[in-house]
């Protein structure tokens, strides 16, 4: 059994996993216990924190729970690649970001092999957001798949950059503007660390300033800080709830007792408690469990800047730094320096000149954990 | 929208509160520092339920528990280790709970729910028991439900194998904070003097294109950055000039409004299109509509309590009979609720966003004055301080005026006593007749009646404990099951899934399954958490999940 995440869902899940009986377990995360994490994470204390996640939570339990066996890694999932994640019969997941979620399940499909029922390794995915979560169950090629249902996330839109630079009108606008404009303009190549008290100190004193100029009311510190750190609001409730379903299904699916769950729940506890549970259909030309080439229609005039910058905008692909190749030939590398030498002057020529209608195009990006193919078709 | 944070850096229990202050704010978190659960039976499923309230900081909690410490209560129990073997129970969860959060007073009493109901009498009156909240986790037996006081929230739960359910029963529950996506008000087809001529103020020259500085023309920037809000109001004006002074009201008439804006947006432009003249027309069908009183605050404000105010009536009332005054005085409201005073972000020049947006904040400001003299008044009539209900209280509840709950819970006896009443016949024949009846998780609540019945009438003993009883159990809980059928009306008898269930109740033996009461453990916990905190809305009155088919389903029992 392996568990990725040792926050807020993954304190829940690794008690209930040892508490159902698995005695082999592995946990990985990469991240150090802040005391923000004390009103939820209960295996931490307040002597903890500075202490890696995974090994503190592995020790708790391990020490609490008799006869249990846990390993912990602190680090990156990335860190380790198909031979690692092979030895397990199912991965559990309590993550707090888009990016670690499509990198697992990629992965994860990516193993399947059809001759060996072996390599398919369930995956269960629990979130949560106030007092609402959601917890599914993926089988990598199977069904439904995490890439399937991108476009269920809720896009964060962008402040238009004119908005930020010359009208704020919400004090969140102040604050993006002294992080993305202000700070650069001042610190020069300071890195901002958005867990580092007096930067944020700094954001909101500018902040602070920037709205008081335009007579905007209601900037922060704690705003300031949940606008920087994109904070999402926890409670250890919701985080019992959707652990609680993520090991119930995943003890349902080892001891084969009971049918699992087919293969999405969203529990919303706002106003009154309302569940959802249904079967997300896998989706045709899913880049990553799809197998396929997916259509893309593009205008033979388009340049390839112009291209890549349509592709940036499909709430469905995200990308931000790609690199495009196709059978023939390199069409743009974003590096390394030698590569995106030769290739940025095709940046400006256009499509019809680089392509065939219909042709494929391979695009990978830091982003995406795995190669998009997309048949760019002239309309 | 948290009701107030502090503005500057944060003290050390912001820092570790923070992720749930965003949630139910300083508000919603002093009212949670002085609540004192008290928990009955320190099971699995119940150290669970005080996990999740300790955490956020809960004021005080007591484990109620004359059990010792066993070898089972390890494998289930996070809350119990090896070194609590042999102990009692309620002093080893007490112990271990009270780690989580040393900001959180633990106690614990050695004993059981019937015995403390005759000799500590005190601790279930309603003047006397230091406790505020109840959380009771089967099994306890019926005649003592129906002894518990009405005006103490309880929680009564039940957690076997993989069901578990929830019955909240509480005094009439009344939110303020009820956290409704937005509180907009936007009142276009019922503008205010100020607004009204703002807008005309700001479109006198809308339709002029500008050539020469200072012609009197509006250039494209302008024109490209007048709020959506204004446009709307100004086309609403033009609309009703030519309509005989009607507003558009049926969605054809919303749809030819539409159109009427998409013609004066100006296209020789970059792009081609202007992003304010597109704000305007989505904004069309969800805000061209008449400011209405929502049924839940008409409710609130037709609630008896409202009329009948007497020197101990809460605060809540007490406003809520100073808006029902402000909505009913031509004076005042005149047919309308205070305003709430937000508007969304839209496309603007800052100077003219924050004009606008002022215009509402002011109104809103004065509708609240003017609810806040009513509050005066009402006060000094029931001789009351007349300065007692601060400015605060008053503003916020006029922001969420339209969005009010109160919630009458309905009381314990009338569900569990053996003549059930009308309501609660109703409502289980009604969930059995439904089109969904064949899955409907009303079959989980029989069964848990039947499951009820039995632990009362063996004084406490789980149906299915020892393999011996297997068959008898099953056969005793079928009776008990077809019984409660029979009291409420229901004359088909048990269908296929609540005899289903009755099996997998009698299968668990009365044991949690360590994920069920976790689950258990983080639904309860947050319904606590809304009642408490009097912030979004708890479940009326019982919450059943089945972790079988991973579903939940909600009766008012």
């Amino acid at each position: 059994m392996l568990q990725s995440g040792a926050g807020g869902l993954g304190c829940e899940i690794l008690k209930n996993l040892a508490l159902s009986g698995f005695k082999d377990i592995h946990v990985i995360d990469m991240d150090t216990i802040d005391v923000s994490n004390l009103n939820r994470q209960f295996l931490f204390r307040q002597a903890d924190v500075g202490k890696p996640k995974a090994t503190v939570a592995a020790e708790f339990v391990m020490k609490r729970v008799k006869g249990v066996k846990i390993t912990p890694y602190y680090g990156a999932i990335q860190d380790k690649g198909p031979d690692y994640y092979m030895q397990f019969q199912l991965v559990i997941c309590g993550l707090d970001s888009v990016e670690a979620r499509r990198w697992i399940n990629a992965t994860l499909v990516e193993m399947v092999d059809p001759q060996n029922p072996e390599s398919l390794k369930p995956l269960i995915d629990g979130g949560t957001e106030g007092f609402k979560g959601q917890s599914r169950v993926i089988l990598p090629t199977l069904g439904s798949c995490y890439e399937c249902s991108l476009d269920m996330l809720t896009p964060r839109t962008a402040v238009p950059m004119c908005t930020l630079a010359s009208i704020p009108r919400q004090p969140a606008h102040c604050i993006e503007w002294a992080s993305i404009l202000e700070w650069p303009r001042v610190m020069g190549d300071k890195k901002l660390d958005n867990d580092d008290p007096e930067h944020i100190q700094w954001l909101y004193e500018k902040a602070l300033e920037r709205a008081r100029e335009f007579n905007i009311s209601g900037v922060t510190y704690s705003m300031t800080q949940g606008v920087v750190k994109n904070i999402i609001p926890a409670i250890a409730s919701t985080n019992a709830i959707i652990a609680a379903s993520c090991c119930n299904e995943a003890l349902k699916i080892v001891t084969s007792s009971n049918p699992y769950l087919n293969n999405y729940m969203m529990y919303i506890g706002d106003e009154g408690v309302y569940t959802h549970t249904f079967a997300h259909e896998q989706k045709d030309g899913c880049p990553v469990c799809g197998n396929m080439a997916t259509d893309f229609h593009a205008k033979a005039d388009w340049t390839l800047d112009e291209f890549i910058e349509r592709l940036k905008e499909k709430p469905d692909v995200q990308i931000k730094k790609p690199t495009l190749t196709t059978e023939r030939r390199k069409l743009y590398y974003a590096g390394p320096p030698q590569l995106n030498e030769l290739t940025k002057p095709n940046l400006d020529k256009r499509l019809k000149d680089l392509l065939d209608s219909g042709e494929e195009v391979a695009i990978t990006d830091p982003g995406l954990p795995f190669s998009l193919r997309l048949n760019v078709i002239f309309s | 929208m948290a009701s107030s944070i502090p503005s500057g850096a944060p003290g050390s229990r912001e820092k570790k509160y923070d992720r749930q202050l965003r949630l139910w704010g300083a508000n919603g978190q002093n009212k949670l520092e002085t609540a004192h659960i008290a928990l009955f039976n320190a099971s699995a499923t119940g150290c669970e339920i005080l996990k999740n309230l300790i955490l956020p900081c809960i004021g005080q909690f007591t484990v109620i528990d004359d059990k010792l410490v066993e070898e089972a209560d390890l494998g289930v129990n996070f809350f119990l280790d090896e070194d609590s073997l042999g102990k009692p129970r309620a002093e080893r969860a007490a112990a271990l709970l009270g780690e989580l959060n040393p900001d959180v007073m633990g106690n614990y009493i050695i004993d059981n729910f019937s015995n403390l109901l005759s000799t500590k009498p005190e601790l279930f009156e309603p003047l006397t028991t230091p406790f505020t909240h109840f959380v009771l986790v089967s099994p306890f037996p019926t005649p003592l439900l129906l002894l518990l006081p009405p005006e103490i929230p309880t929680f009564l739960v039940y957690s076997l194998g993989f069901t578990t359910s929830l019955r909240v029963s509480a005094p009439i529950h009344t939110i303020v904070e009820t956290h409704p996506d937005s509180l907009t008000d936007l009142r276009l087809l019922n503008p205010w003097s100020e607004l009204s001529s703002m807008a005309t103020e700001r479109t006198t020259n809308l339709e002029i294109q500008q050539k020469v500085d200072g012609d009197g023309g509006m250039s494209d920037h302008e024109h490209g950055h007048v709020p959506y809000l204004i446009l709307l109001l100004k086309y609403l004006e033009d609309w009703k000039q030519s309509h005989g002074g009607n507003y558009p009201a049926t969605y054809k008439e919303k749809g030819e409004f539409k159109v009427l804006i998409q013609d004066n947006m100006r296209t020789n432009v970059p792009g081609g299109s202007e992003e304010n003249y597109e704000e305007a027309i989505a904004a069309v069908l969800k805000n061209v509509r008449e400011a209405e009183v929502s049924s839940e605050t008409k409710e609130v404000l037709n609630d008896t309590k409202c009329a009948n105010l007497t020197l101990e009536t809460d605060n809540f009332w007490i406003i809520a009979r100073a808006v029902k005054d402000f909505l009913e005085n031509p004076e005042q409201g005149n047919g309308l609720l205070p305003l709430s005073g937000g508007i969304p972000d839209m496309k603007a020049e800052s100077n003219g966003y924050v004009d606008l947006q002022n215009v509402y904040k002011y109104k809103a400001r004065y509708d609240a004055s003017l609810v806040e003299k009513n509050v005066r008044t009402i006060l000094s009539s029931l001789n009351r301080d007349p300065s007692s209900i601060p400015l605060d209280e008053i503003e916020l509840f006029c922001r969420h005026s339209n969005f009010l709950r109160r919630i009458l819970y309905r009381p314990l006896p009338a569900e569990f006593s053996t003549l059930p009443d009308e309501h609660h016949k109703k409502a289980v024949c009604a969930a059995l007749s439904s089109w969904d009846a064949d899955t409907s998780l009303i079959h989980d609540y029989i069964a848990l009646r039947a499951y009820q019945s039995f632990v009362t009438e063996t004084d406490g003993r789980a149906p299915g404990d020892t393999d011996e009883t297997l068959e008898v159990d099953t056969a005793e809980m079928t009776r008990l099951a077809e019984l409660y059928l029979k009291e409420v009306g229901w004359s088909t008898g048990l269908g296929e899934r609540g005899k289903n269930m009755i099996r997998e109740v009698v299968r668990t033996g009365g044991g949690e399954l360590h994920n069920i009461a976790s689950l258990a453990g983080g639904i309860v916990a947050q319904e606590v958490i809304k009642i408490i905190t009097q912030q979004y809305v708890p479940v009326n009155n019982t919450i059943v999940f089945d972790g079988i088919s991973s579903r939940t389903g909600t009766y008012e029992l």
